[in-house]
């Protein structure tokens, strides 16, 4: 008998079928992936297993017994437990507090302090977890705060851990010490459900893969006996195949975007940069390396950022993001949920909020040009969405990438900062957005792309720059390119000979 | 059904159109009848009665039976109270959207009152320049819109400036300003004015209409409905008020929106607070008290939401003619007046609840559409 088993499990969304008829089994003791484009349902079947989610029709069954586990509390009850992306803690209170948040250890109805420390101490000693429980929770760094949500898990009790996209945004040796976790755990008889798009990380550290597409079920195989090229066809429904950017062949145009000496205290200091017309520059560099600040200091949001710069040889004043956009640039900021989107407006007024100075006469918005404009960079980048009335909030992740990208080609501006163009972007939908930019590049664009994917930089820019600990490391041509090189450059190693 | 049909229903305003289609077909059932001596205008222009003789061959007055809710003067009455009030809730729409509150619109209100009064009785009949009154007329009318957008100036320049959350501000200011009126008046109620402005805005048609208020409540909406939907300004404040750190991201000059919202909301009080003292003739630093949360609670009631981002001109106005309906209706029905207060109370967080139960519900057709 399998230890879980999902049965024909149906849950709806407003204006999707997220999952639909999905049935697996999972064996006790082993990791298992579920694996998808965004949209495909994964974190969804995850969430339903750890109760965020209640589904709409199916069964779950641990050790042959239907259980329900309706809300989070239940599900924790039955010995599941999720460590989530998003922030899963109050981060104004302590790891300690944190930790006992569900039954502060009391003495006469008071907090029971030394007790708390005590408790919190052992469950984070239970995972090799060495942090200060008294800190505030909310001064961890991501991959810290996971550890926490694992020594939570596990100090309750938790016989399944579903962890959804754990490294999304850990450094290399964070990922490193959770991928050491993790086989810690298993060899300890937990049960994980590891939902993530890394497929790289899967082969590393999974038994069993499963693989949804559409909401539907398509294949559940032994690591051991699958591919990662078969897993992607599967994924993706059709063949992927590489190719080489056409704007790489182009003949360059002139600068667009140079910036000398440019220093903001504490983030990074001396960053020489320059960008041509038709031009990919990749920004590489580890997590805190200091490259978001860079664009965001270029966009006018550093108040204390220093040196030159200038657009289309014309000096740009610092510090305003009115400038910076008068001067031609615009950002596809890095968090777009945050940052980019208002998620409570539709498409077409996301679309064109940032060129509504160029769609306005009289202060009033012409709206026939508002609505062509919008509809015709949501046609070429390919936005999924029942109509551009829709409200953003209710798209997958990759169109909703696309609206935030769709809403800088409709501003048509020189200069395109692009932090990080794919993150949580399904496959299909990251090759139409590496398409796009490279046709961006072939009109003319100058473009700077901050990226943690070193495969992305790779296949996509003609130079990359790297930065570490807020200084440029180093400079690769085209030529030079590789994975490895790049990494001895962000980690400060001597460049191989 | 057809498309277009369809489309109306949806318009989101139907709801409160149909909740006070409603309020006014109970109000009618419920609200009895009364008998109401008959009025006649001579030819001078003067309202006299109408006189009959009746069975015993006396002369009396001629009465005829009304419903208390739907009658001609009741229905005036109405929308001249609404009137005050939605003016107001028009500027509060634009702060709320952009996930603001102003707490300082009743003591605007005051103090603007006060503001124009002073100037109004100084070229008044007993002032000391009763030979213009049309001069008057206009510094009244600007000293009372100045004053008001003034203070809402100076709300939103604290607030931009200090990065102090607009509810403490406004708190402030709501007892700062009252206090100003307080100390300009010494507790005094102003009156007096040039009988012209008195007379303009109580000007009537028909049969006691005063047609003053509830047109300038119409033009306010009017103006605060393309503002909203057409001007790249009200885009600008959907936009701070769903995502203040994303309308930054996109260009947006979010203090130069912030700041407008709150001098358009004092000048809304200022508008509300010309039309009160000319209405009612005279001002005191007591004026308005409380009118902030009746406001707010219209804009509420009329689907604004107070998380920012939501709202429109057309629902806080329809939203305040609830209120107003209801608070009328208290006194039609004859329900004690002291329940009035716990009556409002109960129909806001009503109203609210019951729009968290459309929002889930339309989520759910979305579901099941799919």
């Amino acid at each position: 008998m399998p230890f879980l088993e999902f049965r024909q499990i149906t849950k709806r969304f407003p204006g999707v079928l997220a999952l639909d008829n999905v049935s697996l089994t999972v064996e006790r003791g082993t990791c298992h992936a579920l694996i998808g484009e965004n949209g495909a349902g994964k974190s969804t079947l995850g969430k339903i297993l750890a109760g965020v989610y209640t589904a709409d029709s199916g069964q779950i069954l641990i050790g042959g017994r239907p259980v329900a586990p309706t809300t989070p509390l239940a599900a924790r009850e039955l010995g599941i437990a999720m460590v989530h992306q998003e922030l899963a803690f109050c981060p104004n209170l302590s790891v300690a507090e944190n930790l006992c948040l569900g039954d502060l250890p009391r003495r006469r109805g008071f907090i029971d302090r030394s007790a708390l420390r005590a408790r919190a101490r052992a469950l984070l000693a239970a995972v090799g977890a060495d942090i200060d429980p008294d800190i505030p929770i909310g001064t961890l760094s991501t991959g810290r705060e996971q550890l926490v949500q694992i020594a939570a898990a596990v100090g309750t009790g938790a016989q399944i851990i579903v962890m959804d996209e754990p490294t999304s945004s850990l450094s290399a040796a964070e990922t490193a010490d959770l991928f050491r976790l993790v086989r810690e755990l298993k060899a300890r008889g937990l049960t994980l459900i590891y939902v993530s798009h890394r497929l790289e990380e899967l082969f590393a550290l999974c038994d069993h893969i499963t693989v949804l597409r559409d909401g539907r079920h398509i294949a559940t195989e032994a690591i051991a006996s699958t591919t990662p090229a078969r897993v992607v066809t599967q994924m993706i429904g059709r063949e992927l195949r590489a190719h080489t950017p056409a704007h790489l062949t182009r003949e360059l145009g002139p600068v667009r975007l140079s910036a000398t000496a440019l220093t903001s205290p504490g983030h990074f200091t001396n960053i020489p940069l320059s960008v041509r017309a038709g031009e990919i520059v990749g920004l590489a560099g580890i997590v805190g390396a200091g490259r978001s600040e860079v664009v965001q200091a270029l966009f006018g949001l550093d108040p204390a950022v220093t040196g030159e710069v200038r657009v289309n040889d014309r000096p740009l004043a610092l510090g305003s993001i009115e400038q910076a956009l008068a001067a031609g640039l615009g950002l596809v900021p890095e968090d777009r949920k945050r940052q980019g989107l208002v998620l409570g407006l539709n498409c077409r007024e996301n679309t064109a909020l940032a060129a509504l100075p160029l769609l306005t006469r009289f202060g009033f918005v012409r709206r026939a040009a508002e609505a062509t404009l919008t509809a015709r960079y949501a046609m070429r980048l390919r936005v999924k969405t029942p109509s551009m009335e829709a409200i953003t909030a209710g798209l997958s992740g990759g169109n909703q990438q696309k609206i935030a990208l769709a809403k800088w080609l409709a501003r048509d501006c020189d200069v395109l900062l692009i932090d990080e163009p794919t993150r949580g972007v399904d496959v299909g939908a990251k090759a139409e957005i590496y398409q796009l930019l490279d046709e961006l590049a072939c009109e003319g664009k100058a473009l700077l792309v901050v990226s943690s994917e070193l495969p992305e930089l790779i296949g996509l820019c003609r130079r990359i720059l790297v930065m570490r600990q807020g200084a440029l490391a180093g400079e690769l041509p085209h030529a030079a390119f590789s994975e490895a090189a790049l990494m001895q450059l962000m980690a400060g190693l001597p460049a191989a000979a | 059904m057809p498309a277009r049909l369809r489309a109306l229903f949806r318009f989101q305003e139907s709801g409160l159109l149909l909740v006070i289609l409603a309020l006014g077909a109970l109000l009618t059932a419920f609200a009895g009848t009364v008998r109401t001596p008959v009025f006649e205008r001579a030819a001078d222009g003067t309202r006299a009665r109408v006189y009959t003789t009746d069975a015993a061959g006396e002369r009396v007055p001629l009465t005829i039976e009304k419903n208390k809710f739907l009658n001609v003067q009741n229905l005036a009455q109405l929308a001249k109270d609404t009137s005050f009030i939605a003016i107001m809730a028009v500027g509060m729409a634009l702060v709320i959207i952009s996930g603001g509150i102003d707490l300082t619109v009743g003591s605007i209100y005051a103090l603007a009152s006060v503001a124009g009064a002073l100037v109004l009785r100084h070229f008044g009949a007993e002032g000391p320049a009763a030979t213009s009154p049309v001069l008057g007329i206009f510094l009244g009318t600007g000293a009372c819109l100045g004053v008001a957008t003034l203070c809402g100036l100076a709300s939103g320049s604290l607030i931009v400036a200090l990065r102090v959350h607009p509810f403490i501000i406004t708190l402030g200011g709501m007892a700062i300003y009252r206090g100003i009126a307080f100390v300009v008046t010494e507790g005094q109620s102003i009156g007096s004015f040039p009988a012209a402005f008195r007379e303009f805005v109580r000007c009537e048609v028909g049969d006691g209409l005063g047609v003053v208020p509830l047109a300038t409540m119409i033009v306010v909406l009017f103006v605060g409905w393309i503002f909203l939907s057409r001007l790249a300004a009200g885009r600008r404040i959907y936009a701070i008020g769903g995502n203040e750190l994303a309308a930054r991201f996109s260009g947006i000059r979010v203090e130069r929106v912030k700041l407008g919202v709150y001098v358009i909301s004092g000048l809304c009080a200022g508008i509300a607070a010309l039309l009160s003292i000319g209405y009612y003739g005279a001002a005191t630093s007591g004026d308005g008290q409380g009118y902030e949360l009746n406001v707010i609670a219209a804009a509420v009631v009329g689907g604004a939401s107070l998380t920012g981002g939501r709202g429109s001109a057309l629902g806080v106005v329809l939203g305040a003619l609830i209120i107003q309906m209801i608070s009328s209706g208290i006194v039609i029905l004859g329900i004690n007046q002291n329940y009035s207060q716990i009556i409002i109370g109960s129909v806001v967080i009503f109203a609210v609840v019951l729009d968290n139960l459309n929002t889930w519900l339309a989520k759910r057709r979305l579901t099941a559409a799919a």
